[in-house]
């Protein structure tokens, strides 16, 4: 239908403006900041060549943001994904109440991640938490855990509260998936003899692949790129020891207020995140052929 | 066998249930609990005495009822002009012809990668010395650019799935094209245009770091940058939280509750299935 070059200008112009004002001039402007000695302390606006890079690289927070941005990444997705898709399989066929049922299980997926994290927070808590009650009542811990100022749990107290927070996005993009499949193939494959094991492995998986590839390859940018929950849960803290990628960054805006560097962090997560994206891309395009 | 199997389903079901409303539940005891009850041993499940206190606090003594209609405000004029920019961009992008619709999806898939918070310290450098930093109004404009591309594919999705001949039709019959979008088209997309308008309501009404780098009067702050101050506190006091926590998230639930199937059917077709 949509011939007319006028027309589709117009169409996009207004689209355009918005995401070159709002993202790719601050993104080109962010690029160059990366380059610059730009602390607001302290501001010369020089250039100063890959320094922040440097400067990145030779902290010891850094290094560790970069161990712990790979846990979180990890175990996040490999936990909201399983958890997820075993919620969708359970929700397949109907029953009395789904729907209700979905709207209230499914509600995670609309709260912030940053109010997200304050609850848990709450529940975490070192003495007052009902997590820590409810593990002492259940006899799996003996004494209290100060599980956020602990730097052995910190981390992964907020990854348990972004694997809760996760689990509704693939329930329910899986389950969407789940019910376009073709019901006559699974008749077809019980005449043939197939268990319920066989025709998962056969028929389910390979339906379903496509929106498996396309949600964890979304998805994994989307966690790389999720510093609210840390953010409000631990602020990267005790000394530095939970901090990812993304939460360093903002604490070098919001605490150091050293732009510099972090952009330079910026520009390290956007390689990560593009270089990525290229060979999930390309591997499970040869691969699965879809 | 087959009870079995039904049993450890619905058991399952179960687990799902708990685990997702727990912290609901628990956010919900700790706003009703008063000072004394909070960190007294042993925990209660459920508040000896159940007070309004904290609710009272918040909006009286904190500017929360300031920071909420500040919320409203940002939150439902970005939705507005992000669904409409971007039901003009999904629009076309829907129709195939269009040549460059690949190397559009693909700007728009880089826009994912660069979200807000990474963009924030050069926003601030650029809108800064223009003076266009502390203002309502520029927060919108930035949620509204924000939220216009993952609408663009929502919309897109959504205008996939009407039939071209009824737009050829109302052509035939003497329609602008402008006039056929806004007489022919969007009605139809009512329930996909409602479902997008949620989402960026939804999102907009999350947003925090952007927020909390361009917003310093108290006056202006909105939901999540006034809960942010509260964590900045060396003591917080946790039941006035929760109360907070639940001001900021319910709207966000019901929202998402009444809008969910039609924002699944815009993201499964608009994003996931291409």
């Amino acid at each position: 239908m949509v011939k007319d070059r006028k027309f589709i200008f117009f169409m996009i112009l207004p689209s355009f403006l918005f995401i070159s004002i709002v993202t790719f001039l601050p993104a080109i402007r962010s690029v160059f900041m990366a380059f610059q000695d730009y602390n607001m302390y302290f501001l010369t606006k020089k250039f100063i060549g890959f320094e922040n890079f440097t400067d990145a690289f030779s902290d010891p927070i850094f290094v560790q943001a970069v161990k712990n941005t790979a846990v979180w990444v990890l175990l996040s997705l490999l936990l909201q994904f399983t958890l997820g898709f075993s919620l969708a399989l359970l929700l397949r066929k109907p029953f009395k109440g789904r729907g209700v049922y979905t709207a209230l299980v499914f509600y995670p997926w609309a709260v912030s991640g940053f109010v997200i994290g304050l609850q848990w927070r709450w529940m975490f808590h070192g003495s007052a938490g009902v997590i820590n009650d409810l593990l002492l009542k259940a006899g799996l811990i003996k004494e209290r855990i100060a599980f956020l100022s602990d730097p052995h749990y910190a981390l992964y107290s907020a990854i348990v509260a972004n694997i809760w927070y996760g689990i509704p996005f693939f329930a329910i993009m899986l389950l969407a998936a789940l019910q376009s499949v073709p019901q006559e193939l699974y008749e077809a494959a019980k005449i043939d003899g197939a268990n319920a094991f066989r025709q998962f492995i056969n028929i389910t998986i390979p339906y379903v692949k496509p929106v498996i590839i396309n949600t964890t390859l979304i998805r994994f940018i989307w966690i790389v790129n999720f510093p609210d929950i840390i953010f409000s849960m631990t602020n990267g803290g005790p000394a530095g020891s939970s901090h990812i990628l993304s939460t360093l960054l903002i604490s070098k805006v919001y605490n150091e207020y050293n732009y510099g560097v972090a952009s330079a962090i910026g520009v390290i997560i956007m390689l990560i995140l593009v270089t990525y994206a290229y060979f999930y891309l390309k591997f499970s395009r040869t691969e699965g052929g879809f | 066998m087959k009870r079995l199997f039904v049993a450890l389903r619905i058991l399952a079901l179960a687990i799902f249930l708990v685990c997702a409303l727990f912290p609901l539940y628990w956010t919900l005891v700790t706003s009703l609990k008063g000072p004394t009850e909070m960190y007294t041993y042993p925990i209660t499940y459920w508040p000896k005495h159940i007070t309004f206190e904290n609710y009272r606090y918040l909006l009286k003594s904190l500017n929360f009822a300031r920071y909420t209609l500040n919320s409203i405000f940002v939150s439902l004029f970005s939705a507005l002009i992000a669904l409409i920019v971007a039901s003009f961009s999904g629009y076309v992008m829907a129709r195939k012809q269009f040549s460059a619709n690949k190397i559009l999806f693909f700007l728009l898939f880089i826009t994912q990668i660069i979200p807000g918070f990474m963009l924030m310290s050069s926003i601030y450098v650029m809108f800064g010395p223009i003076g266009l930093v502390d203002n309502l109004f520029v927060l919108i404009f930035l949620y509204t650019g924000i939220m216009v591309p993952f609408s663009s594919i929502m919309m897109k999705g959504f205008f996939q799935r009407i039939p071209e001949s009824i737009e050829e039709a109302a052509l035939i019959d003497g329609c602008k094209k402008l006039q056929m979008l806004f007489k022919v088209v969007f009605p139809v997309t009512a329930p996909g245009l409602a479902a997008t308008f949620c989402f960026a309501f939804v999102n907009c009404w999350n947003e925090l770091f952007l927020a909390i780098m361009l917003l310093n009067s108290e006056s202006k702050k909105t939901i999540p940058v006034g809960l942010n101050s509260f964590v900045g506190k060396a003591d917080i006091d946790w039941g006035a939280m929760a109360a907070g926590v639940l001001i900021a998230l319910l709207p966000a639930m019901l929202i998402f509750a009444f809008a969910q199937k039609y924002i699944v059917q815009g993201l499964t077709q608009g994003a996931v299935k291409e």
